[in-house]
């Protein structure tokens, strides 16, 4: 029972320490939440609609303003200028004003109703992925339709029906379904990893700075003293009402993206809270472990910093990890985040069994063994190491 | 010229300082030199290839296994495994495996032959957008490709350009611009290289005002501050960043391009004209920032998760003209916002310096802004006991 007390007491003590402190507000509840509602709010559309795109229509027949005009009907594309040439579309384009343009040639018309087979074009800006590729979507569909419509005109003049000419014109065709996220969300896509991504780096950089401060304001040997140097015991109560707070906000995640946001959770909530309460304890077992390795705030700080940045692009959540050198690859298994996100696609997006993730759910837990292995260390570092510049 | 002097003095004084302090080194040289290496090797491949896919071909015909031998084919596509079933397909998806499904109907070939539309179903899994795009895409430039055979079939003796015609009355053709082969890595690159600037400047900056805090806290005067007014310190500091920064930039924004070969066709004069008010704004910005730096570590973990929401407000990912009001005006007051937008269109695009007016107008905004905070910071720092 002395222990519990012990414990409790030290867990005051934090919590008086954490309250007085602003650092501790700000980057364990006003960050987190700014940050989540900064992403879900910025993507709240789910698609990026009406993207800014111009038009040369050197042809300007009713025929192509038809087609412009379809093109700017088409949800992703708004058409916001007509410019009298490619080189000033090209330069609209390197002002950042429009994302894509669409080229019709002079005589575009009368070549198509003589049977020439003119040619029309399409540009976008790749540099910009993702408005680029949404463009390009559009316009693609727009030139398809433009082409078939002519098509189907000229099969519909020989006395064919619809299903006959479109198993003339398109005989093979393709049906995409995009599985548990028809609309193509990229909040969906995004905020599933990125959001909790935030908690997990913030876990590791606060938890850090709680115990080596410690150390930097030689107050490191009292704290201890509480626990009788039993470092397990002043660990567990430091951690305590860091924890509780971060199951809050981890909470606060959860219900915005399934709640608020409504996103895929095929596999109910459940899954989500345990994947959500292994994501912050091995954090944390992280950023005890990162301590443990060295006995220095900043240079423990600058680690956890490097692996929680570099969380964000090795999970592969926005560019798979099949395209990763095989060095990488292996090393992600060492990044509490991609479990997180494998097991978030597992349960929430696609609804499988438990029983898929387990792999992903063990590693996790093991990730609570390495501080273990360096607490004897840590207590040494705490009790006789001094701060230095 | 007394100014002149003191401001040298202090200049010197803190380039010792910057130099000696290795949290400081790390900020502002190592990260900066290591992190764009690991970004490239991580999107050394640019692109997504041969996503693992299943065909589930109930059609069983010459004309559906042409159909995934054609796929198989495509560089973004590779047939891993022909399922008996849907069930045994997507067992195979949820192990990971296979990330995208093929099925091909019963009546494939026998629709073709008998001149109705038939319909391949393509699934995938949706973990990543890039598994999507990959299926699709290959796909329908197969199915195009047959397509015009199949018609060839329809209307004998027709020759290739009649049945091209027949197919599309109006050909057209798609150019993507600049980054021509829509790679990851020429894609994110270059606006991590600006954010990296502008970060790793924050924090450094950061450190030392914490520092500098932490000693006033302890009654330990800096000697080279005593009788210098806040002007000379202000200069003195900035040129120290400033200096640092212009070497760490070029480094950043020029050798790292060349060196791993992303697209950059800017002109030179362009991109300086550029980066000296993005880190002149990026300076101040830090002086600024740092007056509210108690201690050398908080601005560690105050600023660093920062960057991953100052990265979407770019509108480099989703797109800026799709970006609410609100986090638009939050993002004008960060100099990465416009560094990124400019940096990205000088670069791989080839604007020039009337192009990217808007983020250069922006750029010198905030550097007076920011230099009128930095100026009264300082004023406020060492204006009342050390003015002598």
């Amino acid at each position: 029972m002395n222990g519990l007390n012990q414990i409790w007491a030290i867990a005051k003590r934090e919590q008086k320490r954490m309250l007085a402190r602003g650092i501790y507000t700000f980057c364990m509840v006003l960050a987190p939440i700014m940050a989540f509602l900064f992403f879900t709010t910025l993507m709240g559309e789910g698609l990026p609609s009406e993207l800014p795109a111009g038009v040369v229509d050197e042809d300007n027949t009713v025929t192509t303003r038809e087609v412009i005009r379809n093109l700017d009907s088409f949800q992703q594309t708004n058409i916001v200028e007509h410019y009298a040439d490619v080189a000033s579309a090209r330069k609209a384009m390197q002002q950042g004003k429009i994302y894509a343009f669409y080229y019709i040639p002079k005589g575009t018309t009368q070549l198509a109703i003589s049977g020439k087979q003119p040619t029309v074009s399409f540009y976008t800006a790749a540099s910009y992925l993702i408005p680029g590729s949404l463009a390009y979507r559009d316009m693609k569909m727009m030139s398809e339709y433009a082409s078939g419509a002519v098509g189907r005109a000229t099969l519909y003049a020989k006395g064919y029906t619809e299903d006959q000419a479109m198993a003339v014109l398109q005989p093979i065709k393709m049906e995409m379904h995009a599985v548990n996220n028809p609309s193509l969300n990229y909040s969906v896509y995004l905020c599933n990893t990125l959001l909790p991504g935030i908690i997990m780096l913030l876990i590791m950089q606060v938890s850090i700075y709680s115990i080596y401060v410690e150390m930097k304001e030689e107050t490191a040997r009292e704290w201890l003293a509480m626990a009788d140097n039993d470092i397990v015991k002043a660990l567990i109560g430091k951690l305590l009402p860091q924890v509780t707070t971060w199951l809050l906000m981890g909470l606060f995640c959860l219900f915005l993206l399934y709640g608020v946001w409504r996103f895929p959770l095929n596999s109910g909530i459940w899954p989500m809270l345990l994947n959500m309460f292994l994501l912050i304890n091995s954090s944390l077992a992280l950023g005890v472990f990162f301590c443990g390795l060295v006995p220095s705030l900043r240079w423990a700080l600058s680690l956890a910093t490097l692996w929680g940045v570099l969380s964000f692009p090795i999970s592969g959540f926005s560019f798979p990890q099949m395209a990763f050198p095989d060095t990488l690859k292996g090393l992600s298994w060492l990044f509490p985040l991609r479990h997180y996100f494998l097991i978030y696609v597992d349960q929430a997006l696609n609804g499988l069994p438990l029983y898929y993730s387990w792999l992903n759910i063990a590693i996790m837990i093991a990730f609570w063994g390495l501080p273990i292995m360096l607490l004897g260390r840590l207590r040494k570092f705490l009790l006789e190491f001094h701060y230095t510049h | 010229m007394k100014w002149l002097r003191n401001t040298i003095e202090v200049w010197a004084y803190e380039m010792k300082c910057a130099l000696l302090d290795e949290g400081v080194i790390v900020f502002f040289i190592i990260v900066p030199l290591l992190y764009p290496l690991l970004y490239a090797y991580l999107y050394n491949h640019e692109s997504v290839r041969e996503v693992p896919t299943v065909v589930v071909d109930n059609s069983h015909s010459q004309l559906s296994r042409e159909f995934t031998r054609r796929v198989d084919a495509t560089g973004d596509v590779q047939i891993i495994s022909h399922c008996q079933d849907m069930e045994e397909a997507q067992r195979m998806i949820h192990s990971r495996d296979a990330y995208c499904l093929i099925y091909i109907p019963k009546d494939f070939a026998k629709d073709v032959a008998e001149h109705r539309q038939t319909t391949v179903e393509l699934y995938s899994d949706m973990s990543g957008i890039l598994y999507y795009k990959a299926v699709l895409s290959s796909c329908t430039e197969v199915s195009l490709d047959m397509n015009k055979e199949i018609k060839a079939s329809l209307i004998p003796g027709a020759t290739e350009q009649q049945i091209s015609t027949f197919q599309y009355p109006i050909e057209y053709k798609y150019v993507p611009m600049f980054n021509t082969q829509s790679g990851f890595a020429t894609f994110i690159i270059p606006a991590v290289l600006m954010m990296i600037i502008q970060q790793t400047m924050v924090l450094g900056v950061g450190m030392m005002a914490g520092e500098e805090r932490e000693k006033v806290r302890k009654h330990i005067a800096e000697p080279h501050i005593i009788g210098k007014n806040p002007v000379e310190i202000l200069m003195g500091k900035s040129s120290v960043i400033f200096t640092i920064y212009v070497i760490v930039a070029v480094y950043l924004v020029c050798v790292v391009p060349i060196l791993f070969n992303l697209v950059h066709i800017w002109r030179w004069q362009t991109l300086l004209a550029f980066m000296v008010p993005y880190i002149a704004a990026c300076t101040f910005f830090s002086i600024s920032l740092s007056s509210i730096a108690h201690d050398r570590e908080s601005f560690i973990i105050m600023f660093v998760f920062i960057s991953i929401p100052l990265l979407f407000a770019s509108g480099i990912s989703w797109p800026a003209s799709n970006i609410p009001m609100f986090w638009k005006g939050f993002s004008w007051l960060f100099p990465s916002t416009f560094g990124i937008n400019g940096y990205v269109r000088i670069t791989e695009m080839g604007a020039t310096l009337e192009d990217v007016q808007h983020e250069l107008n922006a750029l010198w905004i905030q550097t007076l802004v920011y230099l009128g905070i930095s100026y009264l910071v300082y004023k406020r720092t060492y204006g009342k006991q050390l003015w002598a």
